[in-house]
């Protein structure tokens, strides 16, 4: 990376809106759905953990511990999707892609984000769009338990989802497509020091 | 065209896709719809729907969030290194003194998380500036480190196994009681190794300096009991629990968080930073493992949809080899798998297929895979091989991340040096893996013992 900024001197600025739009999305979507969903993992641990102490210590089981479970970790994985798609932790196969210089990874990611990302991204909104109206239409309950929440709120989830990913996938597209053309990062972002790092 | 070669296709496509370096679970995603609709018109937009509502309903593997943030809170609380230097204490005199302490922290917090990349950079960070004053070879240092903090992902509770059992459709407890031995006996060899080593070669691990002993005895027993006692009660609840079937997994795992926060608490070093950056990081690798097993199982459900599945099967199961030999070119796919992939993309996408062909294999009348065993313990040993495997990739240079992790933390090691390590212990692994190919005990008569049958 040092080299690389070394040859390339004196760096043009880039479109300052360019850059006002970018770091609009990350802040707002990646860094904001993140720390707003991150925190769901508590009250996971809480009810949880109540579940427990509830059967062992008081002999009365909760009806709701279930439900509020699946719940809380199925919007915690797929509402932090977006965010975790800002870290750059999505697993790639980084074999090839780790030694392409930076216009190259520029051109492959917004190419792939056009061709793959966007399209399959829209299908999947549209496809959770259509089962949450629907559910919300019927009213629907969960059939999981004898508690029998209602369920339409975490069926919206899965649209939700991709809604955040497809706002952020645009500032990846816009970052990936500057690095395509110019050959060097639109604004300066850490490494996903992270990446996989439970591998 | 029929639509099973339509599948064979997309398989192509796929593994195409997969090495151009985009992340996965989207390019998963868009073949499955594209493939599915030609394949199959529009059902595919209900088949997405409904893979993935079946991943965000399967209670089970909320325990991969809970088990990661456990992870992150306890490498928080400083435990690793109060037990590395009451281990250091301990054994000061003997030759590789530094090599068998990180074996042993590496071995016991193995059994209190189920995450490895933490575990290489902590004990990085801890062991490498001791090892490096001390001249301790720097190729069976980094080997060390290495293998130790992958054994976090196959000794229980693991996030890999928490994955692959609902994958397999086998109990994710029988697994964890499954992978126990097996662990036990590849930690052992490492022991083992280590220790002959040093005893024929000094130079290896020279006994640690005068400045570096305890200053007394007591010391040493302060700092082993606060430093393992609280951990084993963590160990107790988390992995304890399940055994015994108190708790299922999940709220085993949320146990052992509530557990891993009290002590952070005890310890003094739980405040509100170290929490949001915990839970952040937390959703990072939860999303990133989850979302992939949403996109997999979308693609799996239009691959089985083709027929392709059935196809494979039926290909595979006409080769003419021995059952055995049949596992063994798994497993020898698996390894190579392994190589670009990470565990989670091999667990997801290619374990689904391969199954059928060992469920058929089992279930073979006349020529058992593994005669007079039930076919549902056939599969856990499956899986204890799977993920036995799936370790030796973790050490299998050049692209093994275990590498890139432990050179981030001790910058001084050649990458050359870190990899010459690696491979001995990959050596060593792929002995464990054998053993539990060719004695299927290994794995089985645990979880028999505790569960009959």
């Amino acid at each position: 990376m040092a080299a690389e900024n070394e040859t390339t001197s004196p760096r043009e600025e880039p479109p300052k809106a360019l850059v006002m739009a970018v770091q609009i999305i990350d802040n707002v979507v990646g860094r904001g759905s993140g720390l707003l969903f991150a925190g769901l993992v508590l009250p996971m641990v809480g009810g949880l953990c109540y579940e427990v102490f509830a059967r062992y210590l008081f002999n009365a089981p909760t009806i709701w511990a279930y439900d509020v479970t699946y719940m809380l970790y199925g919007s915690h994985f797929m509402l932090g999707a977006a965010y975790t798609l800002y870290k750059g932790s999505h697993i790639r196969t980084d074999m090839l892609y780790e030694n392409f210089p930076l216009r190259w990874k520029g051109r492959v990611d917004a190419t792939m984000y056009l061709v793959f990302f966007f399209p399959g991204m829209l299908f999947f909104m549209l496809a959770g769009w259509d089962e949450a109206m629907h559910a919300w239409g019927i009213g629907e309950r969960s059939d999981a338990s004898p508690w029998r929440p209602i369920i339409y709120p975490f069926k919206t989830v899965v649209a939700v989802a991709a809604a955040l990913l497809i706002i952020q996938g645009v500032s990846e597209f816009l970052k990936s497509a500057y690095a395509a053309i110019k050959g060097e990062p639109l604004i300066e972002v850490e490494p996903p020091a992270l990446r996989g790092d439970i591998i | 065209m029929s639509p099973e070669y339509l599948g064979l296709i997309l398989l192509v496509a796929l593994i195409t896709c997969i090495f151009i370096g985009f992340p996965i679970a989207f390019t998963l995603i868009i073949l499955a719809v594209v493939f599915g609709y030609i394949g199959f018109g529009k059902v595919v937009f209900f088949l997405m729907f409904f893979q993935t509502w079946q991943i965000m309903k399967e209670e089970t593997l909320a325990a991969v969030p809970l088990f990661i943030f456990m992870g992150h809170i306890l490498e928080q609380a400083g435990l690793m290194e109060r037990l590395f230097l009451s281990f250091q204490f301990i054994l000061a005199r003997v030759k590789g003194s530094l090599f068998l302490g990180v074996l042993f922290v590496s071995t016991i917090f193995a059994t209190a998380t189920g995450i490895i990349g933490a575990s290489v950079t902590v004990m990085g960070l801890l062991a490498a500036p001791a090892m490096m004053r001390s001249r301790y070879n720097t190729a069976l240092s980094a080997g060390v480190i290495t293998a130790g903090g992958c054994l976090g992902i196959l000794i229980p509770p693991s996030v890999l196994l928490v994955v692959l059992g609902p994958v397999v459709g086998v109990s994710v407890v029988q697994l964890f009681a499954a992978a126990i031995v097996p662990g036990l006996i590849l930690s052992g060899l490492y022991f083992g190794y280590t220790f002959v080593r040093c005893q024929l070669n000094p130079d290896l691990g020279p006994p640690l300096p005068e400045e570096e002993h305890p200053e007394s005895f007591f010391v040493v027993i302060r700092e082993f009991f606060l430093g393992i006692v609280p951990l084993a009660v963590v160990v107790f609840a988390a992995l304890g629990s399940i055994i015994a079937g108190l708790a299922t997994p999940t709220e085993a795992a949320a146990m052992a968080a509530l557990g891993a926060l009290l002590l952070t608490a005890l310890y003094g070093r739980l405040n509100f930073s170290m929490l949001r950056e915990a839970t952040l990081s937390t959703l990072a690798t939860s999303s990133m493992v989850l979302f992939l097993a949403v996109a997999s199982n979308i693609y799996g459900s239009v691959f089985a949809r083709l027929g392709t599945a059935t196809l494979i099967t039926d290909t595979m199961l006409a080769l003419p080899v021995s059952p055995m030999a049949m596992i063994i070119i798994l497993m020898a796919v698996i390894f190579v798998l392994g190589w670009p992939l990470e565990w989670p993309a091999i667990v997801l996408i290619f374990v689904p297929i391969f199954l059928p062909v060992v469920e058929a294999l089992q279930s073979d009348p006349d020529n058992p895979l593994l005669p007079g065993i039930e076919p549902q313990h056939a599969m856990v040993w499956f899986c204890t091989l799977v993920a036995v495997n799936l370790q030796t990739a973790f050490l299998s240079p050049p692209v093994a991340m275990a590498a890139y992790y432990l050179k981030g933390v001790a910058p001084e090691w050649e990458l050359s040096d870190i990899y010459n390590g690696m491979l001995q212990f990959m050596i060593l692994q792929v002995v464990g893996l054998l053993v539990v190919l060719f004695y299927p005990e290994v794995a089985l008569w645990l979880p028999r013992v505790i569960f009959g049958g």
